[in-house]
């Protein structure tokens, strides 16, 4: 009990330091604060449950980043609700920002919302300066795969935020 | 837009939205919470399930000892283990197929692939496992009943029979397709996603899925003939005989 109460401890701290990777992870695949949290939450569980699995050969951020995604493509829900980039975004924060910049975040949100599971992860990965090898050991796909997915999706993302703008 | 600007508009938004880190004791909370996972509830049907076999293997056990020197009852009791035992096995190397297959540490592709192949091929197997365990339960609870309500198996008339047996079969039919229901779902959500991976990922699993069902095809007879010896032991306890403890 004592052992298994240090491991939680330790693991814990572990998330805690690299909690920005599911705090990106949620903010893609979540309309809200309140699904945002359950997200948090369930991609830490899923952790703890993998963990014993986890080899030292990948990087713990790279394994984390698979957990995280497959949960997060996973994670079936029968209402997808509109997402609301009033709740998304911290509006004191916004407050401090240029209405031009804010606009811009706020498109660039709504487009990478209106892709697919799989383009999401995708983007992400690569927002994040993942080199196109991590890309493609987290997803399974080819190198060639990745690089020529990317260019569709960015293309369309570019599409979406000058129609909007 | 180039790339460069689409990268920096990301990061500027990500600065903007650090507000809510979790502190290690709040992440201690949530990793010691329950999932809301439909792979979590389907492992959770499958371990529950086990509990359930290896109660109803116990009580029938002590039914044996219960009914010893009855000859019929001890038979059936001794039936319902011989059924049980595979079963419980066969359950336990399914948990750990299962265990695999929702291992979130895989990449993307190979947890979809692995998640689509069981649920179109061993979820079938699994449900009619589960849906078994409702026989076995009703016939060892019932023989404990009666041995310490009656001191022997009391033989129902038609329509007791007609009732019990109705409910038995609308227990197992309600669980039956409930789950699968919720799992259909699943499983065309996992094909979309496997289909935007890559075109011709699903194709592949597809081949792969009919291979394994192909496989597969003897288990589902062997678990369709254990439903019905089942309910043939639940016949011979209740309609045809009264056995009278010595």
């Amino acid at each position: 009990m004592k052992v298994l109460r240090s491991k939680k401890k330790e693991f814990s701290e572990m998330i805690e330091k690299h909690q920005a990777i599911i705090h990106r992870v949620t903010m893609v695949y979540t309309n809200g604060p309140a699904d945002r949290e359950d997200l948090f939450q369930e991609i830490c569980l899923q952790l703890w449950r993998s963990y014993p699995n986890f080899r030292e050969e990948a990087k713990f951020s790279t394994w984390m980043y698979r957990v995280a995604l497959n949960t997060a493509i996973s994670n079936v829900r029968k209402k997808n609700r509109d997402i609301h980039f009033e709740q998304l975004l911290d509006n004191d924060r916004m407050e401090t920002e240029s209405s031009d910049e804010k606009e811009q975040i706020q498109l660039l949100y709504r487009a990478i919302s209106k892709l697919n599971r799989i383009d999401k992860a995708l983007i992400l990965l690569w927002l994040d300066e993942k080199s196109y090898d991590e890309i493609a050991s987290i997803l399974g796909i080819s190198k060639t795969n990745v690089s020529v997915k990317l260019v569709r999706i960015k293309r369309k993302l570019e599409e979406m935020i000058f129609t909007q703008e | 837009m180039n790339d460069k600007k689409l990268k920096d508009m990301w990061n500027k938004a990500e600065t903007l939205m650090e507000a809510s880190d979790y502190k290690s004791s709040s992440i201690e909370q949530f990793i010691s919470g329950r999932s809301n996972d439909t792979t979590q509830k389907i492992k959770t049907m499958i371990i529950f399930d086990l509990v359930l076999k290896a109660i109803s293997l116990c009580v029938l056990a002590i039914d044996f000892v219960l009914y010893f020197g009855t000859t019929n009852v001890m038979s059936v009791t001794i039936a319902g283990i011989v059924l049980l035992l595979p079963l419980i096995f066969m359950q336990y190397k399914m948990l750990n197929r299962f265990s695999e297959a929702a291992d979130n540490g895989q990449n993307t592709r190979d947890k979809l692939a692995y998640m689509l192949t069981y649920l179109k091929t061993k979820f079938f197997t699994t449900l009619l496992s589960v849906s078994g365990t409702y026989l076995f339960g009703f016939i060892a609870g019932s023989l404990v009943y009666f041995y310490t309500a009656y001191g022997y198996v009391r033989p129902l008339d038609g329509v007791d029979f007609v009732v019990f047996l109705t409910f038995i079969l609308i227990g197992i039919a309600f669980n039956f397709f409930v789950n699968q229901g919720q799992v259909k779902y699943h499983i065309k959500h996992l094909e979309i996603c496997l289909n935007d991976l890559n075109d011709k990922n699903l194709e592949l699993v597809s081949e792969n899925i009919e291979l394994q069902r192909k496989r597969d095809r003897s288990n589902k007879i062997l678990l369709a003939l254990v439903l019905v010896i089942g309910i043939l032991l639940l016949v011979i306890v209740f309609k045809n005989i009264g056995f009278i403890i010595k």
